[in-house]
């Protein structure tokens, strides 16, 4: 199949002026995603899910640097192009919204105004990108009026959708949405990820979606990648994962989910908390919090290994590619 | 925006009654009254001071008098100057003209140096550039103006490239229209050049933080990933937002400016309302010196109000409340 | 205090210099009884606005111990001076003298350096051929005391009101800070003016300093009173007010026990901020004249001299040399004030 985005081996580190030390985040980020498919990367926060999707788009930090992997967005490597490469590419081929609306829109600009900047087909005449504004806005469920509002002067889910309008604007492959939900509340979430599903329809959209909650996409993206500690750790499909979570980390993060608790249970958190980056644990970094650990767990880091088709890095599954 | 900018304007009434306030009870604390003086002079009798006294009501209580006082004041009635003679109104009408010119004129110079050399920094920050700018912009917060005004002095009269000292030349009269302003500018310029040098460094840092603190906020990583080019990044997204604060912190800025100006008009013998107090404050002219404190005060809350309704016309968050 | 001072040593470099030339600065005020050549007030008539005379060290292209050469008056119409090559004075250190009192306590007949029968004036003389540089040591102990001690009353002011006003709250502190507001709406130096216009002119040099340091402080105390009420208003909030509050302390206690020492640290560098703007105050006021009388002298008053009179200026221009010790130590307190932000900010850490 047609790789829409296809992230290989990624490994970014974190700059520090102070003792002129790098300190790696993400540990070699492998996934990749097909045309017209979607997948949800979960995981704790901090684990570096912002950051692979920052990756993506070329707009690292500058305290952050790539230190190795491949990048390929609709086939070409993000990484080894030139700023003016990647402006060309921002918008038109991946487009991103993010986990508040409320402050990634500009307060002083008109939301029409804003759609209207990023259309990046010069041919278009003025009144033709007018045209094209409105028609996302009609397709993001609004009337036109909403062109002329500024953000304040819209509510939290139209905030988002006109976040979406901006990126959607130029038909890109590829949409992240990072945490698009997480700031809104229950009801104007699920309208957000219903507009989602039917936008992809009608662009015929990728989707890369980042969030914490497993329970969230598990029944609406095709893959689910979890994260933990700067690396993917379990790559499934959606429909499995929650029946047959393969990864300690996992397993989990499912046993957690407050829709599995019985009335009057306490509410369950992991144990131990997220590592810190600067002095991650040896060998696997969920070790300290595995139930299952055992000694070698401590030693080395586990490889990836395929289980039932499934990829996934313990070492409960052994230690070598099973066929 | 109508209602805010009045809800300012109201806001800032009891702020100038407290002012008015606050002025009469300095003149009450001084030794003294209007009259005591007066009082000394052998051609004025007993008898009419007396009677001054009471039409100023000045034999009525504190509050009383302050009331007669404010009265007074509405009317643009200042007082009489105890060594010139003449209402004091009349006095500072003249001078307050010089000191607005001063004033304005160095704002104007500084906002036109100290913004872009403000935005270039930011965009610079951590490199070379931005470091010497911000080193020098050090040297000119901790120069004094009345420090930059005798060194400015100290070259002009060196060097005799600029005049020293008054409004006008010595062939003023005569002159036509366009050759006095040019004449006024002229003179205008040491003073003003001063002036402007004692406030870029702090405006500049000013806005090169703040422009720092917009580059840092999501939207601008939003508009990163529309694509859009650095220009505009920077002069779209980022330039709007940073200068809202810009315009708050005018109304701030400008009481150092007026301190400012009054000392580099002493200095460089610039005939203003600095020059014009400070004589007061020397002959013990109390009323001048009260009126000044006062006009002072009334100019920093109109710069203020102006500031005010700015942020109203280009922040569409409060315009459109 | 050294694992702080290192801090600040690691974080700003300049901050670290700078503190170091402020403690100079202050050795240099503290000692001035013992390191100046001559008293603030002596006139060497002869010898007025003479430019520096400078210690040599190389002598017909040798290099020999310091000394000075004798001056000689060219011009006395225009005071134009020249070194006499031929007259040789070798500076000496710890040279005896008339007995004087650092600090009016402890005796001493030996000073840091001098001539005896030469002049040396490291930064020339004044209009009365007095010794610059001796005034200038002596001028420091103004600058540098009345900074110091205006922000202290100020802070006492502005910690009692500021903090008054955000513990209370409602019309106590809409009172208090509508009066903070009336204050800093006034242009700083025309609320000088017309506070210094209350006093009679002529005081003498005790009262003229401490109605200064009563001036800027009446100033002053506006704008840390606001800054401290905010940090109240955000500490008392937090958990261990409550927590204090809950026990039943009262207000005065939490106040002096719990908010005030968790506001330190933001109030340390604002303190240190402020510190110019009362440097600078007093320099103003003397400078006009309304400040440090003659003949002790101040930084500020020493330059008053050069003000619209451009013959001094122009042929004396060391007059101005007070005007850069006023400047170094302005600068090196907004150096020390953001070595101590960057030291403080736990974010920094
Ligand atoms: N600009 C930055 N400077 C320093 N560290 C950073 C920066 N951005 C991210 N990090 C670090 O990188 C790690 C991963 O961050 P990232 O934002 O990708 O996490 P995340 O998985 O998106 O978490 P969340 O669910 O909270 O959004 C974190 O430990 C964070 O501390
Ligand atoms: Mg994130």
């Amino acid at each position: 199949m047609e790789k829409v985005l296809d992230v290989r081996e990624l490994k970014v580190a974190l700059r520090r002026d102070v003792h002129r030390s790098e300190t790696e985040i993400l540990k070699g980020v492998e996934f990749s995603i097909g045309k017209k498919e979607s997948l949800a990367l979960v995981g704790e926060s901090g684990s570096g899910k912002t950051l692979t999707a920052m990756t993506v788009m070329g707009l690292l930090p500058e305290n952050m640097s790539v230190k190795k992997g491949e990048v390929l967005l609709c086939g070409r490597d993000i990484l080894k192009m030139s700023q003016q490469e990647l402006r060309d590419v921002r918008g038109v081929k991946a487009g991103m919204i993010f986990q508040e609306p409320s402050s990634y829109l500009n307060p002083v600009f008109t939301a029409g105004n804003q759609i209207f900047e990023a259309i990046k087909d010069t041919s278009l005449s003025v009144k033709e990108k007018k045209k094209r504004c409105i028609d996302v806005l009609k397709d993001v469920g609004f009337t036109e009026d909403i062109y002329y509002r500024y953000p304040h002067q819209l509510s939290g889910g139209q905030q988002q959708r006109v976040m979406i309008a901006i990126a959607l604007v130029n038909n890109p492959s590829l949409l992240i949405a990072d945490e698009p939900t997480t700031a809104l509340d229950v009801t104007t979430a699920a309208g957000i990820i219903e507009l989602l599903k039917i936008l992809m329809e009608r662009y015929g959209l990728s989707l890369l979606f980042i969030t914490h909650d497993i329970s969230l996409v598990s029944n609406f993206v095709d893959k689910i990648a979890v994260m933990y500690a700067g690396r993917i750790v379990e790559i499934t499909d959606a429909k499995m994962t929650m029946d047959m979570p393969l990864h300690p980390y996992t397993e989990k993060l499912i046993a957690c989910l407050p829709e599995r608790y019985n009335s009057g249970e306490k509410i369950k958190t992991i144990e131990g908390s997220v590592p810190d980056f600067h002095n991650l644990p040896s060998g696997c970094p969920f070790h300290p919090r595995c139930p299952y650990v055992m000694e070698i767990c401590r030693k080395s880091e586990p490889p990836v290994v395929k289980k039932y088709g499934i990829l996934v890095r313990c070492f409960k599954y052994g230690m070598s590619m099973e066929t | 925006m109508r209602r805010y900018i009045l809800f300012r304007l109201l806001q800032f009434i009891p702020l100038l009654l407290g002012m008015t306030f606050v002025s009469f009870i300095i003149i009450q604390m001084a030794p003294g009254d209007y009259f005591t003086q007066m009082q000394m002079n052998p051609d004025v009798s007993p008898q009419t001071i007396e009677n001054m006294r009471r039409t100023f009501g000045l034999d009525r209580p504190v509050v009383i008098q302050y009331f007669f006082w404010l009265k007074n004041i509405f009317r643009f009635d200042l007082g009489v100057s105890f060594s010139y003679h003449i209402p004091v109104s009349f006095l500072i009408k003249q001078k307050l003209k010089n000191t607005l010119a001063l004033s304005l004129f160095s704002i104007f110079l500084t906002w036109l140096i100290a913004i872009p050399l403000g935005i270039f920094a930011a965009i610079k920050q951590g490199r070379w550039h931005e470091k010497i700018l911000s080193f020098l912009a050090y040297i000119g917060i901790s120069l004094p103006a009345f420090l930059i005004a005798m060194l400015m002095v100290f070259f002009a009269a060196r060097t005799a490239i600029l005049p020293v000292g008054g409004t006008t030349s010595v062939f003023y009269i005569g002159a036509t229209g366009w050759e006095k302003f040019l004449d006024y500018l002229g003179h205008l310029l040491l003073p003003g050049l001063a002036l402007t040098f004692a406030g870029i460094g702090g405006l500049y840092r000013l806005m090169k933080n703040n422009f720092l603190e917009v580059l840092g906020a999501p939207y601008i990583i939003t508009a990163r990933a529309k694509g859009l080019s650095p220009v505009k990044v920077y002069f779209k997204h980022t330039l709007r937002n940073a200068i809202n604060p810009m315009i708050t912190i005018f109304g701030y800025t400008l009481s150092s400016v007026l301190s400012g100006a009054a000392l580099v008009e002493i200095i460089t013998n610039w005939p203003g309302m600095g020059r014009l107090m400070l004589d007061a404050v020397l002959s013990q002219d109390l009323y001048l010196v009260m009126a000044s404190l006062l006009i002072g005060g009334v100019l920093l809350i109109v710069g203020n109000l102006i500031a005010d309704v700015l942020i109203a016309f280009v922040d569409p968050r409060v315009r459109l409340r | 205090m050294r694992v702080f001072i290192r801090r600040l040593k690691d974080k700003n470099r300049l901050s670290f210099v700078s503190l170091w030339i402020l403690v100079f600065l202050y050795c240099l005020a503290l000692l001035a009884d013992f390191i100046v050549p001559y008293p603030y007030d002596l006139q060497h008539r002869e010898y007025a606005l003479c430019p520096p005379v400078l210690p040599h060290i190389f002598h017909n292209g040798r290099i020999s111990r310091p000394f000075v050469y004798g001056i000689e008056i060219v011009n006395p119409a225009f005071k134009e001076y020249r070194q006499d090559t031929g007259k040789i004075y070798p500076l000496k250190f710890f040279v005896k003298g008339s007995e004087r009192k650092i600090l009016g306590i402890i005796k001493t007949d030996r000073y840091l350096f001098g001539t005896g029968n030469g002049k040396v004036f490291l930064f020339g003389t004044d209009n009365h051929g007095r010794d610059v540089f001796s005034r200038v040591l002596y001028g420091a102990r103004i600058s540098l005391s009345i900074g110091v001690i205006g922000v202290a009353i100020s802070f006492i002011l502005g910690l009692f009101i500021g903090g008054i006003s955000g513990y209370f709250g409602g019309k106590v502190d809409a009172f208090l800070m509508r009066l903070v507001e009336i204050i800093m709406m006034f242009p700083f130096f025309y609320l000088m003016l017309a506070l210094r216009a209350i006093f009679p002119a002529n005081l003498s040099s005790v009262q003229v300093y401490l109605l200064i340091v009563v001036i800027l402080s009446l100033i002053g105390w506006a704008s840390l009173a606001r800054i401290i009420r905010g940090m109240v208003l955000s500490i008392k909030e937090e958990e261990y007010v409550m927590a204090a509050r809950a026990l039943g302390l009262s207000s005065f206690r939490i106040i002096t026990r719990h908010i005030l020492p968790n506001t330190f640290s933001y109030t340390i560098t604002a303190l240190t901020l402020s510190i110019p703007d009362y440097i600078l105050g007093e320099s103003a006021l003397s400078l006009l004249g309304l400040g440090i009388q003659e003949p002790y002298p101040s930084w500020g008053n020493m330059l008053s001299v050069a003000v619209g009179n451009l013959r001094v200026l122009t042929g004396a221009p060391w007059m101005l040399i007070p005007g850069f010790f006023i400047f170094l130590t302005v600068i090196t307190f907004n150096f020390l004030g953001d070595g101590l932000r960057d030291v403080m900010d736990p974010k920094n850490w």
